[in-house]
């Protein structure tokens, strides 16, 4: 962090009562909003080891009177969260493999390449950016039941290489890379191929893992379009929790909440745990958002 | 940009130059080809298919027959594409209104924190990882007539609010929800430009008299404006086209109180299987949403010039 010699407010401003008053004021707010952000959280894990009866009870109460720590238990055997579990690490890996080959070589091409039409090409990439996906998302869906895709991992995995906003991102990081590298690695005889696999590649993993985090975020939270294309034994785990837990009408509240932590736990872990990394990485997305 | 200066390599060598150069193109659009393939079979070819279907009758057993305007005929003659546009406007607005100006006001806040602000910034960004299935699992008990929520508000003595039957309540519940999931990122890039703000600015207008409002309001405010500018351009773009949580949440219900126009044509498409009208919905909302995208676009550029 910066030295805090000032902000807005200088040490000075902090000695006036009226200002102090404030500063107090805006932390008191700050900690309001810190308590609403992890109390959800917090409660999701603690309404998953009380019994029943309590998670029913109004008011409600925030720690439980017993703790039933079988609830976790299972709410892991109600569904069959492993297979679920695999599902969504298929998707990631999958579409991990496609955005660095279909991509990876593409904005090399784009990046450290002569060919001519170039920036025709780029264009032709880039131009779908402009294009709401929400517009084209019911004839995706015939597309995809014209081409036989419909209900494998390749309905998900081959589209997870047409994301312009990674190629964009891709190739201004390459961008960056000094060409001379490639040169003198064409001089000595290296193909291109190789040039791309033992040098290219290599010198880019900062951005890929950026763009892993994205992708792993969007495998694990995406539950919509997955529901609606994969059928049911590739289904990832969100879609699973959404049509056998949100829509369950007959399953505790407490093995419900125990469920839904589980779910909850390992983005939270990687948050947490990965947390400089990631903040780091998001100023890319916000680019874009 | 055009950082390739490979060529007069190449053509040090002339006996060679010809072959040389097709090989190295040909490398080139080796490349390009898988990506070329991609975005052709799984953006372009849905994207010109939406037009064209929308001036068809989708059958997946009997296949499509021509029905021309019959579609869009059947669109404008809907009463609930006028109450979808409706409420997605209502709910671009309330988004505008409830959330827009959490993250900005968090940011300066946050920013001014002595001590702790690594806890106030990871605390602020924590429900952008929590699952959405997991946030709708959540929020709906925390909107339950009996939740956490209503037994605060019955302490302080407000009367029962049932959030998700309530059709006045409905939409701005789902807004709380989703501003409480996502502002942390936007609070984020707001606080990167607070902080990216010289010191020395402060410092000066302090001496010249101003007070802490006026240093907000005539420096730091005016030096994020390209973000306040760029964020609600971004945002504007996803309300418009938002359907996943008043899906899930509530359907669309209470009484279509949070029918979205893109929940629509997820419903002409999967309840009422009517395919071609549901393209034809989706473009008319790519007219409507390209003047945003144009907008978005122009911001966008600009940003990149500055830094």
């Amino acid at each position: 962090m910066k030295t805090m010699d000032r902000g807005i407010l200088s040490n000075y401003d902090l000695k006036k009562p009226a200002t102090r008053w404030l500063y107090y004021l805006m932390n008191l707010v700050i900690l309001l909003m810190m308590c609403c952000m992890v109390y959800p959280i917090l409660i999701s894990l603690l309404n998953g080891l009380k019994a029943n009866k309590e998670v029913n009870s109004f008011p409600p109460t925030f720690l439980p009177k017993e703790w039933h720590f079988e609830n976790y238990k299972e709410a892991w055997n109600y569904i069959d969260l492993p297979l679920y579990f695999k599902n969504t690490m298929m998707i990631f890996a999958g579409n991990m493999v496609v955005t660095v080959l279909v991509l990876g070589l593409a904005s090399y091409a784009l990046s450290k390449m002569t060919i001519p039409f170039k920036s025709g090409i780029y264009y032709y990439f880039l131009m779908t950016l402009f294009i709401p996906a929400t517009t084209y998302m019911i004839p995706n869906f015939i597309n995809l039941k014209d081409l036989g895709l419909m209900g494998s991992f390749a309905a998900i995995w081959l589209p997870a290489g047409a994301n312009a906003f990674f190629l964009l991102l891709l190739k201004s990081f390459m961008d960056g890379i000094h060409v001379e590298i490639f040169e003198s690695a064409r001089i000595d005889g290296a193909s291109e191929a190789r040039s791309f696999f033992q040098i290219a590649f290599p010198l880019s993993i900062p951005i890929f893992a950026t763009l892993s985090i994205f992708v792993f975020a969007t495998a694990w939270n995406d539950w919509f379009w997955p529901s609606f294309i994969l059928s049911q034994e590739n289904k990832p785990l969100s879609a699973a929790i959404r049509d056998f837990v949100l829509n369950a009408r007959r399953l505790d509240l407490n093995i419900r909440f125990a469920i839904l932590t589980i779910v909850l736990i390992p983005p939270v872990i990687i948050f947490l745990f990965f947390q400089k990394f990631i903040l780091r990485g998001l100023h890319l997305g916000g680019v874009k958002g | 940009m055009e950082q390739s200066t490979a060529v007069p390599i190449s053509q040090s060598k002339p006996q060679t130059q010809r072959s040389g150069k097709i090989k190295r193109y040909m490398w080139g659009y080796l490349f390009l080809l898988p990506a070329i393939a991609i975005f052709t079979l799984f953006l372009w070819l849905p994207i010109f298919k939406g037009v064209m279907s929308s001036f068809y009758t989708i059958d997946f057993v009997k296949g499509d027959s021509f029905v021309g305007l019959a579609n869009y005929k059947t669109v404008f003659q809907d009463a609930d594409v006028l109450v979808s546009v409706k409420n997605t406007l209502y709910y671009m607005g309330l988004a505008l209104v409830i959330g827009f100006w959490v993250p900005i006001l968090f940011a300066v806040s946050i920013s001014e924190m002595r001590r702790f602000q690594g806890f106030a910034r990871v605390a602020a960004y924590l429900p952008y990882v929590v699952p959405f299935v997991v946030l709708y699992g959540v929020w709906r008990w925390l909107y339950d007539p009996v939740g956490p929520i209503n037994a605060v508000l019955k302490s302080l003595g407000i009367g029962q609010i049932s959030f998700m039957v309530d059709r006045a309540w409905s939409m701005i519940s789902i807004v709380i929800m989703e501003t409480w999931q996502s502002f942390g990122s936007a609070m984020l890039i707001y606080l990167a430009a607070v902080l990216s703000v010289p010191r020395e600015w402060y410092e000066a207008a302090e001496i010249d008299g101003a007070g802490v409002w006026q240093r907000i309001r005539h420096i730091t405010l005016p030096a994020i404006r390209g973000q306040i500018l760029l964020m609600l351009m971004l945002q504007l773009i996803a309300t418009s086209q938002g359907f996943q949580t008043q899906y899930a949440m509530l359907d669309g219900g209470p009484n279509n109180a949070t029918l979205t126009y893109a929940l629509l044509i997820v419903r002409y498409a999967f309840v009422r299987q009517d395919y071609g009208v549901a393209s034809a919905l989706g473009v008319l909302m790519f007219f409507a949403l390209s003047i945003l995208a144009i907008i978005q676009f122009r911001i966008n550029n600009r940003g990149g010039v500055e830094s």
